[in-house]
């Protein structure tokens, strides 16, 4: 009776299992409602392709292959100490993970500018009430700790030196909702040109032009997160290509910016060249100058001048400091204010290379052209000239540089209104062409580049400079309001020239008027340190350049003793010619050392251009920038937090997503993953366990009955 | 008597409710299990009209994902068409291919993830040095070997995909065997790319 009732329970089971198993296969919806909880939440951010990234900000990286989600930045503020021509800077940059998901910990890629001569050495991360310092570290090791610390889940920021204009943070592991604020510290020089001393603070990143062919190599990934694929003439343009603010576009990254001047010298006015300022003077003849508005976005440079009072001779500056025992002075040569015109002129070649690639068009061009005009005006009969314009191919007026007559003035002039901006930038056929002319002591040959910089095979260019250039010199003038400056000095200091920056077009015919001035005139020449009374002196640069009118020379030294009295030496046009620095009474300033070191790792680099092995030059970097705590080619600042970031003992189920394109990821966050157990097991046993009692109650009621 | 009838009233009433919620946890509980097998059975179909060339072709018409390899285990048998997509939805008809790793036919390092008591049950079985095969979507093999297996805890870990060589890593939670569902932590296996074949 038992046994049947039993048997009867197991076949009616059996029978009812299989029907509901039929029932669910011809019911379609089934199947995809089988697991409604573990179906993918789409996300309600928009996301933008990586050429509609045109803002310097944190991009977050998005499951959709080369698509991006950027990050509200929510402010970065900027404290410049200036004393001497040494400017100290703090950058704090604060952004926030806007996603309120639980588990969305995501990495960020920041790049922002900085000031071509910046030196980065300190790096603090807040998070909530901690403070994190950094550490220089070699690249490599830098990496590894960086990669470590991630696989650990803890928060990290890595700080790189991609080129010396552009540093990129990468932060990881940002979990939902959190703020990040970045604190770096940078040291810079500060420009003296036109009797003024100039500092700008980049806030916007330019569109660089790129040489070549895009390179896509089967086998990597690209390296950087860069807008632009790496090209084969310059193999890390993935990585230098920053995003670009497009003006008016939301959201802006607001600046807010102060800064302290202490110039060591009588000054005769202060001026911002784009945004309005308040300045407050100190009662030691220093001033406080703070931003009119309290914040500003993220679209034009910053640029504070301040010039020193008249002067009829070459003066000279220094600072000195201590540190470990050695001493470190910065010398600074000043060209007299007013300009001896009665000197005798000597004949010169002029060779103007002008670009006119897409990215001059515009007020650029028109810039360009003007002071093109102004300078052909300024031509005697002695002298001999040539236009050569350049952006993807090269064109000249002439041949070689022609004397000045009527007739080549007029064509010289139809030609230079002639031209039009379009096209790419490929300055190197056009230099290579200018360094053709015949050389002749007898002339000044001066070569002035006339371009916004936007190019990024600068190897080639440095190579061709240190090869051809002779006894040429080439001169750059920089238009617009981001030309790659950290280029355009470079170019000038391998061509022994000068670098010149036009940010405003009401500026050009003052500045340039100025220039060609200057380039008629060399002040001083052959321009050395004496070395007696010095002990184990360095200074750089080690050939010290030509002094212009309206350009100081600046000399970074490092020796254990030095004298009582420096001695400069040179030629004031064929006369002899020298300046004793008391050295005695100078005034002590910080960071000194780091400008030497900095300008250490400046010509370190330089030597690779010039057949220095790279391993040599690496170490030689590694030693100076170890030593001084500086970001370099082959160190890197990093900081890692202590205390793991992610929570424990709750599981991440809710994000089933990849949070990472392929293109530019390296690692893959597990938690990024779904839930890989299912409900099987347990849905069977519990049905099971129901059933079972089913079949004990059958069988009670038929007992009760 | 009514007190009886009522009694009996109200055990039929349990007794049927018992066996609808039994029925309808076995039901659900095997259907994971079913649809896991008879969804391998469809994509297998699907992916010869996928070697033929067709496009991202759905084993079911309303599929929203499609076969893009094939994962065979030659030691264990092991023969399972891999899904575009890791996700819950995916993985309850195979194993799922994590789109954030970058195409297969590239030179990516790819993860796969898969149930670990349904397709991904063999990994437990699954030695070092054991050959894993990959065919992807053009006909062509790839040959893994079974490098490394690791426990790692999903919170923290994060898999380094950028190395000198390919890399498949598989994908699964772990421990194999519990009968409740959910846990932080993963067990991975670590293949290293061993040689291209040809389309055989």
């Amino acid at each position: 009776m038992l046994y049947a009732h039993a048997r009867s329970s197991i076949v009616r089971l059996c029978l009812c299992v299989l029907l509901t198993v039929f029932l669910l296969l011809i019911h379609p919806s089934a199947m995809l409602r089988a697991q409604p909880v573990e179906s993918l939440s789409t996300g309600v951010i928009p996301t933008m392709g990586i050429n509609d990234v045109t803002e310097g900000t944190l991009l977050f990286k998005t499951n959709q292959l080369g698509r991006y989600t950027p990050a509200p930045i929510l402010k970065t503020d900027v404290q410049i100490a200036v004393t001497g021509i040494i400017a100290r800077a703090t950058v704090r940059q604060e952004f926030t993970n806007p996603s309120e998901k639980k588990g969305d910990w995501l990495e960020g890629l920041y790049v922002f500018p900085l000031p071509e001569t910046a030196a980065v050495d300190h790096l603090r991360m807040h998070v909530g009430d901690r403070i994190i310092e950094g550490h220089i570290k070699e690249r490599a090791e830098a990496k590894k700790v960086y990669e470590k610390a991630k696989q650990e889940g803890k928060r990290t920021s890595l700080v790189e030196q991609e080129r010396p204009n552009i540093f990129t943070t990468s932060v990881a592991n940002i979990g939902p909702g959190e703020r990040i604020i970045v604190e770096i510290e940078y040291q810079e020089t500060i420009r003296y040109d036109q009797g003024k001393f100039q500092h700008r603070f980049p806030m916007v990143v330019g569109q660089r032009y790129i040489p070549g062919t895009p390179v896509i190599v089967e086998e990597h990934d690209p390296k950087g997160s860069g807008t632009m694929l790496d090209t084969d003439r310059v193999p890390d343009a993935s990585r230098i290509t920053p995003p670009v603010q497009k003006p008016g576009q939301w959201p802006i990254n607001p600046v807010s910016l102060s800064l302290s001047l202490t110039p060591g010298f009588p000054v005769a006015k202060v001026e911002s060249v784009f945004h309005p300022i308040i300045v407050i003077p100190d009662p030691d003849g220093g001033y406080q100058i703070s931003l009119k508005k309290d914040a500003v976005p993220a679209d034009r440079d910053f640029q504070l001048t301040w010039s020193p009072a008249a002067s009829k001779e070459p003066t000279a500056t220094v600072f000195t400091e201590q540190r470990n025992g050695e001493t470190f002075a910065v010398l600074m040569l000043v060209p007299p204010t007013q300009q001896n015109d009665a000197a005798p002129r000597m004949p010169r070649d002029l060779t103007f290379v002008i670009d006119t690639s897409g990215s001059m068009a515009g007020p650029s061009i028109e810039q360009a052209k003007a002071s093109l005009a102004a300078a052909l005006t300024r031509l005697t009969t002695q002298d001999r000239f040539n236009v050569i314009q350049f952006n993807n191919t090269v064109r000249s007026l002439f041949s070689s540089p022609q004397p000045v007559t009527t007739a080549a003035m007029r064509k010289g002039i139809r030609y230079v209104e002639g031209l039009t901006a379009d096209g790419g930038t490929d300055m190197l056929p056009a230099l290579r062409q200018a360094l053709k002319s015949s050389q002749d002591i007898t002339r000044l040959q001066q070569i002035i580049l006339i371009t916004d910089g936007q190019v990024g095979n600068e190897d080639e260019l440095f190579e061709l400079l240190h090869h051809r250039l002779g006894a040429r010199r080439v001169f750059t003038i920089g238009i617009g309001s981001t030309p790659n400056s950290h280029l355009m000095r470079k170019t000038a200091e391998f061509g022994r020239g000068t670098f010149t920056y036009v940010g405003n077009v009401s500026e050009v015919k003052e500045t340039l008027d100025a220039l060609f001035k200057k380039l008629e005139h060399p002040v001083l020449s052959d321009i050395q340190l004496d070395r007696a009374g010095w002990t184990a002196l360095e200074h750089y640069p080690s050939r010290i350049a030509d002094l212009y009118e309206g350009e100081p020379i600046v000399l970074a030294a490092k020796a254990t003793s030095i004298p009582e009295q420096a001695l400069l030496q040179g030629h004031m046009g064929a006369q002899p010619w020298s300046l004793p620095v008391s050295m005695k009474h100078t005034t002590t300033r910080d960071g000194l050392s780091v400008y030497w070191a900095r300008q250490k790792i400046s010509a370190l680099m330089d030597e690779i251009f010039t057949g220095t092995d790279e391993e040599t030059v690496r170490k030689g970097v590694l030693d100076v920038a170890l030593a001084h705590h500086l970001v370099s080619k082959y160190t890197s600042l990093i900081a890692v937090d202590v205390t793991p970031a992610r929570p424990t003992g709750k599981l991440e189920t809710d994000q089933t997503q990849g949070t990472r394109s392929a293109e530019a990821q390296d690692s893959t966050a597990m938690a990024e993953l779904p839930k890989t157990g299912t409900n099987g097991a347990i849905q069977l046993l519990f049905g099971l366990l129901l059933l079972a009692t089913a079949a004990i109650l059958w069988r009670v009621r038929r007992v009760t009955e | 008597m009514t007190v009886q009838r009522i009694k009996t009233k109200v055990l039929t009433g349990l007794g049927l409710a018992l066996v609808l919620i039994g029925l309808w946890q076995t039901g659900s509980g095997a259907w994971i299990y079913i649809k896991a097998q008879l969804a391998q059975v469809l994509l297998q179909r699907a992916w010869a009209g996928t070697l033929a060339g067709q496009q991202d072709v759905k084993p079911w018409p309303w599929a929203d994902t499609w076969p893009i390899a094939r994962l065979v285990v030659p030691s264990l048998g092991i023969d399972q068409i891999v899904l575009e997509g890791a996700y819950g939805r995916t993985l309850a008809f195979g194993p799922g291919h994590a789109e954030s790793t970058g195409p297969l036919e590239g030179s990516y390092t790819i993860i796969l993830t898969g149930h670990r008591d349904t397709h991904f049950r063999f990994l437990e079985k699954l030695q070092a040095g054991e050959t894993i095969l990959i065919q992807a979507r053009t006909g062509v093999w790839h040959r893994f070997a079974v490098r490394d297996r690791q426990i790692v805890d999903s919170r923290t870990a994060i898999i380094s995909t950028q190395e000198d060589k390919r890399h498949l890593i598989l994908v699964t939670c772990y421990p194999f065997h519990p009968i409740v569902p959910g846990g932080p932590l993963r067990y991975t296996v670590f293949a290293e790319i061993v040689e291209r074949m040809a389309e055989d």
